[in-house]
């Protein structure tokens, strides 16, 4: 009997409703994100302002979902960024194997072996703070562990029958490793991306809370809890919706590479 | 008459499955007399095991025994406690199965694993036990027993594994054996062996045997009666002589004459490949500081293929013929000598596995479409036009262009590969094993399938396999290889006639199971002492590759160059003893 992949449906919904909110935030929210309003401070939520406002009197719903925005940018390209370099190096040093692939997989390992966040410190002090460059980093940092994926899947392609028949027919290096050896590695480059998102998500959280990404006034929903962490006694809303939209964010995210891995198997 | 020992009455079983119950045996009856051995005969899928496995209560968890009764010895096992039935599979049932490598615990040692029946189901003391376990193991033609009490299952060849398996089984003197499939994993030549050990159990010990298989060769060689299956139903029964030679049922008609004959018709002269003095080798890899070595797989293979012919190569696993195949298709580059391809062959392969034959992540269409975007044709709905035509050809429907390989049979799958190759307008088509993955009815139609393709295109036809019986009928020409180098080689009729080469001898007698090759060969023969004793002096390079497997082996054959004898114009072997009788009639 086969059972409906609950966690790729849900997963899905969650992740495809924070995309919406957040692409709506980019055209229209309630109040202008940065808009201060002194009549209007530390207020608790209410009809005018349902998640409440910040010590600036700002509208917290508005700049949730200015910050999400932001944040799927962020992520949404690292992935990119991280997929695409980690994908092209990943099936090309799988394919040829040899020295140059020892080397970078060596390379690779060194990387992996460092906690990507405090790498990405190291770089964001180097290129210095803002999205773009948390992009950067945090793509850079993404491309070994899709780059280490897309080997192995390679490499377990690489010898079989169907790759045999295809160099039989003359086809050329590119057109086997593209055509006939990739498609089969969807399914795993797709769950590292899922993945990926999460860590982006949350990687650009933890820097903006550091006060390294998104600078001020832009809204970003880890800068956001940072800054709420001194009202948490006062204003507690302040912290609930930038810190439930991270978690739901990133719940939907871990539901969609659950339900690939299992659409894997 | 006695009461027989197992009576299998209205037994059905079910499985529940996605869309309702998929009944699996549909009331089957029938009796295993004591002291037979009873052959159950059926394709993959068709329910043979499972009364097998009911019988040993090991039948999968959401199986489903509906209705029927098992009897042994006159008492219902399905209304026997679990305790009582356990302890009677213990000691009056023993089974073998199919996979050697998989049905033993790789974490336990041989003696150990032979041993536990006793263990368990008996109160001898562990001294006892280990006689009795070096007893069955001496009795299933292990030796050095006492050494591999303590080896463990990786350190064992498949067909040593196996006669663990049979020693594990009768170690407690069962009187049921039930043996499901348990030469298929093997090469032919320990198949015959294990064959052989079978028929001696039986007949030393009148053990009743339950012989399951999908080869009919073999049930005509070991069992009394045969039982036919087909989709969950005995469909006929018998004597085994009178089953195989007149056949009642369709589906034992189409397992007797199930291989198509091919009559050598439209040969060319034009040469499509040949290969002069090829050696090939592999790179050996010893570990990360160590020097890398190579290994010779093929040694000096001459061979020539014309248009249009059809080319049986036939050896055992691991003989060097995908090694060949490879070094033909330009897959493997690491050889000396000539490899000439005509220019216009674009050569293709059917491969022996189907299923890792087709790209997964595709579809039948995008597959079949692949050679025609290599060979230039940009038109697409030219080559959607060719595709579906092509499908039509190897007798699929053109609907089969949007499925993925997954949803396609073992033979279906066959027949893409095939499709494939024609739309490379292939002249030489390579043919690694491509029916033996299949089941036995599947087979005669793909290879009906090759040979009406031949009789169109005229292609030349390397066909590669194991099976003797599929080779014979199907190809004009053969060559038999041992060790990587061609030991015998004649037109089909030739070397099937008047086989010359111990090895080939073998190779049939392994086949049909008649041949007494020992005594043609009886006179000059070396011990396997004598054998022993050679092959450690000797370098291990020196002479005849078949010398260790010999029956006619003598001193002769430690000869550096093992001569060729021409006997007749087509027909030739590489063997020392037979140059040395030929010598003898001359003089």
């Amino acid at each position: 009997m086969k059972k409906k992949n609950f966690n790729l449906i849900a997963g899905g919904a969650i992740t495809i409703f924070f995309l919406l909110i957040a692409l709506l935030g980019q055209i229209w929210t309630p109040y202008e994100p940065t808009a201060m309003d002194s009549m209007a401070v530390n207020l608790a939520p209410c009809a005018a302002h349902p998640f409440g406002t910040d010590n600036f009197g700002r509208d917290i719903l508005s700049r949730v979902m200015a910050g999400s925005g932001s944040t799927f940018f962020v992520a949404v390209s690292t992935v990119l960024i991280g997929g695409f370099f980690g994908t092209l190096i990943g099936a090309l040093t799988g394919y040829f194997g040899g020295w140059a692939d020892n080397m970078i997989m060596r390379f690779n390992d060194i990387l992996l072996s460092f906690p990507s966040i405090l790498l990405a410190l190291i770089f964001i002090s180097l290129l210095g703070s803002g999205s773009y460059n948390i992009i950067l980093a945090l793509g850079i940092l993404f491309i070994p562990s899709f780059a280490r994926i897309v080997r192995s899947e390679v490499i377990r392609y690489r010898d079989l029958d169907f790759v045999k028949s295809a160099r039989i027919m003359r086809a050329g290096h590119m057109r086997i490793i593209f055509a006939h050896i990739l498609p089969n590695a969807g399914v795993s480059i797709l769950t590292a991306a899922a993945i990926g998102f999460n860590n982006a998500v949350l990687a650009e959280a933890s820097m903006s809370y550091l006060g390294l990404g998104i600078q001020p006034p832009d809204p970003s929903l880890g800068r956001m809890l940072s800054e709420a962490q001194s009202y948490l006694s006062n204003a507690p809303w302040y912290a609930i919706a930038p810190g439930v939209t991270i978690i739901l964010i990133i719940l939907g995210f871990s539901m969609v590479s659950e339900g690939l891995r299992a659409l894997k198997e | 008459m006695m009461k027989p020992l197992v009576e299998i009455k209205n037994l059905s079983i079910r499985f529940p499955e996605e869309k309702g119950i998929f009944e699996a045996v549909k009331g089957v009856s029938f009796e295993i007399h004591r002291g037979e051995i009873l052959g159950v005969v059926g394709e993959s899928g068709s329910g043979k095991s499972m009364s097998a496995l009911a019988l040993m209560g090991l039948l999968p968890k959401d199986a489903d025994i509906f209705s029927g009764e098992i009897l042994f010895n006159g008492r219902d096992l399905l209304k026997m406690e679990e305790d009582e039935w356990r302890k009677l599979r213990g000691s009056e049932m023993g089974m073998v199965f199919q996979e050697p490598m998989t049905s033993l615990n790789p974490v336990l040692p041989i003696g150990k694993q032979v041993g536990e029946s006793l263990r368990l189901h008996t109160k001898l003391s562990e001294n006892q036990i280990r006689e009795k376990v070096e007893e069955a193991m001496c009795e299933v033609g292990l030796t050095d027993v006492k050494r591999l009490c303590r080896a463990y299952p990786h350190e064992l060849s498949g067909g040593m594994r196996q006669r663990v398996m049979l020693a594990q089984a009768m170690v407690s003197s069962p009187s049921l054996l039930i043996a499901d499939e348990p030469t298929t994993a093997l090469d032919c030549v320990v198949q015959a062996q294990i064959l052989s050990l079978l028929r001696d159990i039986h007949e030393k010990k009148g053990t009743s045997i339950l012989f399951i298989s999908h080869d009919l060769n073999v049930v005509r060689a070991l069992c009394n009666r045969v039982l036919v299956v087909y989709k969950g139903e005995i469909v006929e029964e018998g004597m085994t002589q009178e089953v195989l030679c007149h056949p009642r049922h369709e589906y034992t008609r189409s397992l007797v004459a199930r291989i198509p004959a091919y009559d050598g018709r439209g040969q060319g002269e034009r040469e499509m490949i040949r290969l002069d003095n090829v050696n090939v080798f592999y790179d050996v890899k010893n570990g990360f500081f160590r020097k890398n070595g190579s290994k010779h797989v093929i040694h000096d293979m001459n061979l020539t293929a014309r248009d249009g012919e059809i080319v049986g190569i036939v050896g055992e696993s691991g003989c060097g013929k995908s090694t060949l195949c490879k070094t033909i298709l330009g897959l493997h580059t690491n050889y000396t000598g000539n490899v000439w391809i005509r220019e216009d062959a674009r050569p293709q392969m059917v491969f022996q596995d189907p299923f890792g034959s087709l790209n997964p992540a595709r579809t039948v269409g995008w597959i079949l479409e692949e050679p025609l975007r290599l060979r230039g044709i940009r038109d697409r709905s030219e080559r959607k036009k060719r595709v579906s035509d092509m499908l039509e050809k190897v007798g699929l429907d053109a609907s089969f262009a949007s499925r993925r390989p997954r949803e396609l049979s073992g033979g279906q799958r066959q027949r893409i590969s095939i499709g494939a190759a024609l739309l490379m307008e292939s002249r030489l088509l390579i043919a690694d094993e491509p029916v033996s993955a299949l089941d036995v009815t599947i087979q005669s139609q793909i290879l009906e399938l090759l040979l009406r393709i031949h009789e169109e295109r005229k292609m030349t036809l390397l066909f590669i396999s194991h099976d003797l019986n599929v080779v014979r009928r199907f190809c004009s020409r053969v060559m038999v290889i041992y060790k990587g180098q061609i030991v015998e080689e004649g037109l089909s009729g030739e070397v099937y006639e008047s086989p010359a080469h111990p090895y080939t001898r073998l190779l049939l007698g392994a086949a049909s199971m008649e041949t007494e090759m020992e005594a043609s060969y009886a006179e000059g023969k070396t011990t396997s002492e004598e054998k022993e004793a050679a092959l450690c002096a000797g370098t291990g390079s020196f002479g005849c590759a078949f010398y260790d497997r010999c029956p006619a082996a003598c001193s002769i054959c430690r000869q550096e160059e093992i001569p060729v004898t021409a006997l007749g114009e087509t027909h030739w072997v590489r063997c020392s003893v037979f140059a040395e009788k030929a010598k003898g009639k001359i003089n």
